[in-house]
């Protein structure tokens, strides 16, 4: 079947098989940052923001997702400029591994499209669904912080 | 590839369309609403998947009667509806809320949820303590109680009708609620939860419901705990009592069913007590 996606800004055609998931389709097509962790939607790696919203790509259905606009760790930055999470990311140092590192910005970035000025508990939740087997969190919360404030424009950072 | 078996996926504009569809492949054929279930556990004999998001189901309205919760709504939507927040004093976002993460809340919607009907479903046991009714279409649109639709389930019969919405009555729309679940981990499915609710301005205890899911059986309403609270004026530890008694717990691999009657009497005390000091105007 042929399913239509706006991926990261550019519209495009996949052929798929039916059964396929968006997690598939997109590594597949050579959108790597998606990371495949457990499968099975309890760590998180996989998310990418469908129409505006952060999903597990292996618990959904490509087909599910046709006509939908997704947005890929990929998508994030503007030619070289990093987009200000992920320079927060870089300043904190709450990279480690990295595996986790794409999954948790897109739950990040529906975070702070939805709630600029999230709170401690408020951006715990939202990465609630991502695990961390190396950070401990803390620098990964510490690094969404202050990208809303830059995002905000209300501080240095 | 997830789902070897599947052949085809269809998305119907009508219901119509999509009862079609169903009748065409029969057995082979089944609903998508968010689709988790679907990639988990759907079985090999499934071929063919029908996604109704597009039959325009989806959001929350209010009437005179209540509200109406469209099927594919997600439980993401429900956390940000103001209809849905005044309701209850925000009790169905405080049982959300507890649903799994926000990147599966974000998918999962109130039809998947109620067509899958799983035993641990912290939703089930909330929309049956709110009288929650179905909007359901098998060719014809009808309507049918929560607690009807899981028994007709149960018993394999009037199973597959598409799940259209669900309304919880405005008569409840000042009660206080309470839902307790026991899980090992944050995310892990409940071994018991527990809803209850008061309807306000009603004497203590005098209208209260209770359901108890993961039995681990699926969710019921404990209907002769509910009279005997009124008939007998029990006190909390009373009603507990009563409902750990009555609770249909049975063994299985996550506990034993005199544990779950152990886990259901502080459930239902801790709901109870919830509901009793919850301060005027909390509306979470």
């Amino acid at each position: 079947m042929t399913i239509t996606l706006k991926v990261n800004g550019v519209s495009r055609s996949f052929e798929v098989e039916a059964g396929v998931t968006l997690l598939e389709l997109l590594r597949g097509a050579g959108y790597v940052g998606v990371k495949k962790g457990c499968g099975t939607g309890d760590c998180g790696a996989c998310a990418v923001l469908l129409n505006g919203r952060a999903v597990n790509s292996c618990l959904l259905l490509a087909a599910r997702a046709d006509g939908g606009e997704v947005l890929t760790v990929e998508g994030l930055a503007v030619g070289e400029r990093l987009h200000p999470l992920q320079e927060a990311f870089l300043d904190e140092g709450a990279v480690q591994c990295g595996y986790c590192t794409p999954g948790v910005m897109m739950s990040a970035i529906d975070l702070l499209a939805h709630n600029p000025d999230p709170c401690e508990e408020e951006i715990r939740e939202a990465i609630s669904g991502n695990l961390c087997r190396c950070t401990g969190y803390v620098k990964q919360i510490r690094a969404i912080q202050r990208a809303a404030e830059r995002m905000r424009g209300d501080g240095s950072g | 590839m997830a789902l070897h078996h599947v052949q085809s996926v269809t998305r119907p504009a009508t219901l119509e369309e999509a009862w079609g569809e169903k009748e065409k492949w029969g057995k082979a054929a089944r609903f998508l609403g968010g689709g988790i279930d679907v990639v988990l556990y759907t079985p090999p004999s499934v071929e063919s998947l029908i996604d109704l998001t597009g039959l325009g189901l989806s959001g929350v309205t209010q009437d005179v009667a209540g509200i109406t919760i469209g099927a594919t709504t997600t439980m993401t939507e429900a956390i940000e509806s103001s209809e849905i927040r005044a309701y209850a004093h925000a009790f169905l976002i405080d049982v959300l809320k507890e649903v799994a993460s926000p990147l599966q809340r974000n998918v999962a919607t109130f039809g998947g949820t109620l067509g899958s009907a799983h035993p641990w479903s912290d939703v089930i046991p909330a929309l049956l303590v709110l009288d929650a009714t179905l909007i359901l279409y098998d060719g014809a649109e009808r309507t049918a109680g929560l607690e009807q639709f899981l028994a007709d389930r149960a018993r394999g019969r009037g199973t597959g009708p598409i799940i259209c919405g669900i309304r919880i009555p405005r008569a409840l729309e000042s009660s206080r609620g309470a839902h307790a679940a026991f899980t090992r981990t944050a995310f892990d499915v409940a071994t018991l939860n527990v809803s209850c609710v008061a309807p306000a301005g009603k004497s203590r205890w005098s209208d209260l419901r209770i359901a108890v899911g993961g039995t681990p059986g699926l969710a019921t309403r404990l209907r002769d705990v509910e009279s005997a609270a009124v008939r007998e004026a029990m006190s909390e530890e009373g009603i507990a009592d009563a409902a750990a008694s009555a609770v249909n717990a049975r063994d299985d691999a996550r506990a034993s069913g005199e544990y779950r009657r152990t886990v259901a009497r502080a459930l239902v005390a801790r709901c109870l007590r919830r509901i009793s000091e919850e301060p005027e105007g909390n509306v979470g």
